[in-house]
């Protein structure tokens, strides 16, 4: 009897299982089974498809979602940005507003000071 | 199967198991690399990676505004306002010539300047232009200009330039709040910032899917509106600026108070200066308030509160009148009066305050202790001071650098009967204690308002993020200063000391007989710090009030050293409170009788 390899391979494996079919007088035919089953080799293919596109469906949803935090960060400059404008129109307009201004604007140095008209003396 | 076809398959076995073995040595080694860069150098590489990739800071508060009333609006007095510097990597910029040119036609400035700086050797920064605007920066970033780069910086603007400038203070360039409301409500305006911790990518934008990404936003400050009516405070720095230039004052302090509420209306000192460039002061001491910071001896308006607590505790009517000798000799020292004061003579309390008569006050200070000046009379006199006018202590104005003054103990141990009588004699007419302004003001409102005393304070109220104002209610700390019928007595006796006043000639003390206006002038020795008095040096002071039917502002004015001709209480500070008076007056600041 043929030592038998303990370092089972793949190949041995099949070989091993073939030699199980091929006895004397014995139609190998007649004992394949009519059932279809996935061998170990389109299990582990499809298994590892099956992770990889879980893996892409996570990348895709992590991008996703990053873009959106892009998005956001996007739009929070553009409000700090427009927050900054808004300062700079209320300071000017604090500024043409303030007293130093209006005292010395035309129309202020055209007026002309007046005195209460009726001032009765304690 | 024949021998060949043995060998071929052994061979083919053999060299799929030597395969196989190279393939498991090799993951072996992957697994104990991976083992070891994973697991044992952990810390190292999350590290290394996270200095990279994690992004942690402080998210600044926006500092809160401060507004202030003009009649019935409120608007802003100091405003936030992003501003950017423009930096510069001298040895990444390529070409500094094309450089500066581009930058001075977008920010203006010196072209060689720019160069220059752009040329500095040795040094991998340099600060071309600071306080450049959003759009400015904007246009200079897209230039994309090697080695070029600017940051933003929040800055307190204040659109009207010096106005109420020592009432407000600054911010320095920690952020921390310095002088005035900035310092005292430092932390109310300033806010909490708030915290980002996340994992960014190449361009510093945070990851959203991060689970470790930690965002706090900041408390932004609370906004302010102040007590103050810009036109009138206005107004009250323009009267002062003048005075203090015509009467060669080094220094002009003046509060207007609403003596109903204890609320300041206006508080100005002269010389000031302008919070934007604050870093351009070459004298520190402009940045004090010192309507509320400078305590000084306040002379004859002191009289005011000597009568009033006399006034109050019975021991005179305000029509009593007594002989007065011209001179009392206390503790060995005479106390006397000025020479137009007309020498002895039987006198009034009408006539302590016209006249100004240190004798007239001394004998107030006498009738507490039962006819002379005694403990009874010390301590009764000090308790009206500290309990009843709060002088010797800070008002709790919202101020930084609120000085208490000094007012001496009735008692001092171990100098019993050592000229104590004298420095309480003194502090009966203004001498030997300290006082400011605002303790003045205050003082006087709850002596005219019949009694109550409120504390002088400068917010009116916060603003919330929807604009509404939550107004603060005055605070009552004393009802009781003295009772109505002094008040009322004292408002007659003040009000008859302007009449007098005018009568003899200060013309521009003719205010509408629908107005009620009275006051006492101050002029006051200054303590030389050798001891004793300073010769020919002295404070003019003014303590006053103006309303309608009844007083509704008081208004105290210090002025220091001035150069004029004649008392400095009558000819220097008397006409900037006559200025005052017909200011609020004629813009219709004091409603008058009737209405």
């Amino acid at each position: 009897m043929r030592k038998k390899n303990k370092n089972m391979t793949y190949s041995s494996s099949i070989a091993v299982n073939r030699q199980n079919y091929s006895r004397k007088n014995q139609n190998a035919v007649s004992f394949r089974s009519r059932e279809k089953v996935l061998g170990p080799v389109s299990n582990t293919i499809i298994l590892v498809v099956l992770a990889c596109l879980l893996g892409l469906l996570y990348l895709t949803q992590v991008t996703k979602t990053n873009s959106y935090g892009s998005k956001a960060y996007s739009l929070q400059q553009q409000q700090s940005k427009l927050q900054n404008q808004y300062n700079d129109l209320e300071v000017a307009s604090a500024q043409l507003q303030s007293l130093n201004n209006v005292q010395n604007s035309p129309v202020s140095k055209n007026l002309v000071p007046s005195t209460p008209s009726t001032t009765i003396n304690n | 199967m024949n021998n060949s076809d043995k060998r071929y398959d052994f061979k083919a076995v053999r060299n799929i198991n030597i395969i196989y073995w190279i393939m498991l040595v090799v993951m072996g080694i992957f697994m104990i690399r991976l083992f070891y860069v994973q697991v044992i150098k952990y810390d190292f590489y999350k590290k290394s990676a996270l200095s990279d990739q994690l992004q942690q800071s402080k998210i600044p508060a926006t500092r809160g505004l401060i507004e202030a009333h003009q009649g019935n609006q409120i608007i802003p007095v100091v405003l936030n306002q992003q501003l950017f510097t423009l930096y510069a990597d001298p040895s990444l910029v390529k070409n500094p010539q094309s450089a500066s040119e581009k930058l001075v036609s977008i920010m203006g400035g010196s072209y060689d300047d720019i160069l220059a700086k752009l040329k500095t050797p040795k040094t991998r920064y340099v600060v071309l232009a600071k306080k450049i605007s959003q759009d400015q920066s904007d246009k200079i970033i897209s230039l994309k200009i090697p080695g070029l780069g600017t940051v933003g910086q929040d800055y307190r603007v204040y659109p009207q330039q010096e106005l109420a400038s020592q009432i407000l203070g600054f911010v320095n360039n920690d952020g921390q709040g310095t002088y005035g409301i900035e310092q005292a409500l430092n932390d109310e305006l300033a806010g909490t910032p708030g915290y980002l911790k996340a994992i960014t990518d190449i361009n510093g934008v945070p990851l959203a899917a991060s689970k470790d990404n930690i965002e706090i936003a900041p408390t932004d400050g609370k906004n302010l509106v102040l007590t103050l009516d810009i036109a009138i405070q206005k107004q009250l720095e323009d009267i002062i600026k003048n005075a203090a230039v015509q009467e060669k004052s080094p220094l002009v302090s003046a509060v207007v108070m609403d003596v109903n509420s204890g609320a300041v209306k206006a508080m100005a000192n002269y010389p000031t200066y302008n919070p934007s460039n604050y870093f351009d002061v070459t004298n520190p001491g402009v940045f004090n308030n010192a309507a509320i910071s400078n305590a000084i001896e306040p002379g004859s308006i002191m009289k005011t509160l000597t009568a009033a607590a006399a006034l109050d505790q019975n021991v005179i009517q305000d029509n009593t009148t007594y002989n007065d000798p011209a001179h009392w000799i206390i503790d060995g020292f005479n106390i006397t009066n000025i020479e137009e004061d007309g020498g002895a003579g039987v006198k009034s309390v009408e006539d302590v305050l016209n006249l100004s008569l240190n004798t007239g006050a001394t004998w107030m200070l006498m009738q507490m202790g039962g006819g002379e000046v005694n403990q009874k009379a010390r301590q009764a006199w000090y308790g009206y001071m500290t309990n009843h006018f709060k002088l010797g202590s800070s008002t709790g104005i919202e101020q930084g650098y609120d000085s208490p003054g000094i007012v001496p103990k009735p008692n001092i141990p171990n100098q019993s009967g050592d000229q104590q009588d004298l420095n309480y004699a003194n502090t009966s007419f203004g001498q030997g204690l300290t006082v400011t302004a605002v303790q003045m003001a205050s003082a006087l409102s709850s002596i005219v308002n019949g009694g109550k005393y409120y504390r002088p304070y400068l917010t009116d109220g916060v603003i919330d993020a929807q604009g509404n104002v939550a107004y603060n209610k005055p605070k009552l700390i004393d009802s009781n200063v003295v009772s109505s019928k002094t008040s009322n007595s004292m408002v007659s006796l003040l009000q008859q000391v302007v009449t007098k006043h005018y009568q003899s000639g200060f013309s521009y003390l003719n205010f509408p007989s629908n107005y009620v206006v009275g006051g006492k002038t101050g002029t006051a020795q200054i303590a030389n710090p050798k001891g004793g008095y300073l010769e020919n040096e002295y404070n003019g002071t003014y303590l006053g009030f103006v309303g309608g039917d009844k007083p509704q502002y008081a208004i105290a004015i210090f002025v220091t050293t001035p150069t004029v001709n004649g008392y400095a209480g009558s000819y220097a500070a008397q006409p900037i409170f006559g200025s005052i008076v017909h200011m609020l007056i004629n813009e219709s600041f004091v409603s008058p009788k009737g209405s």
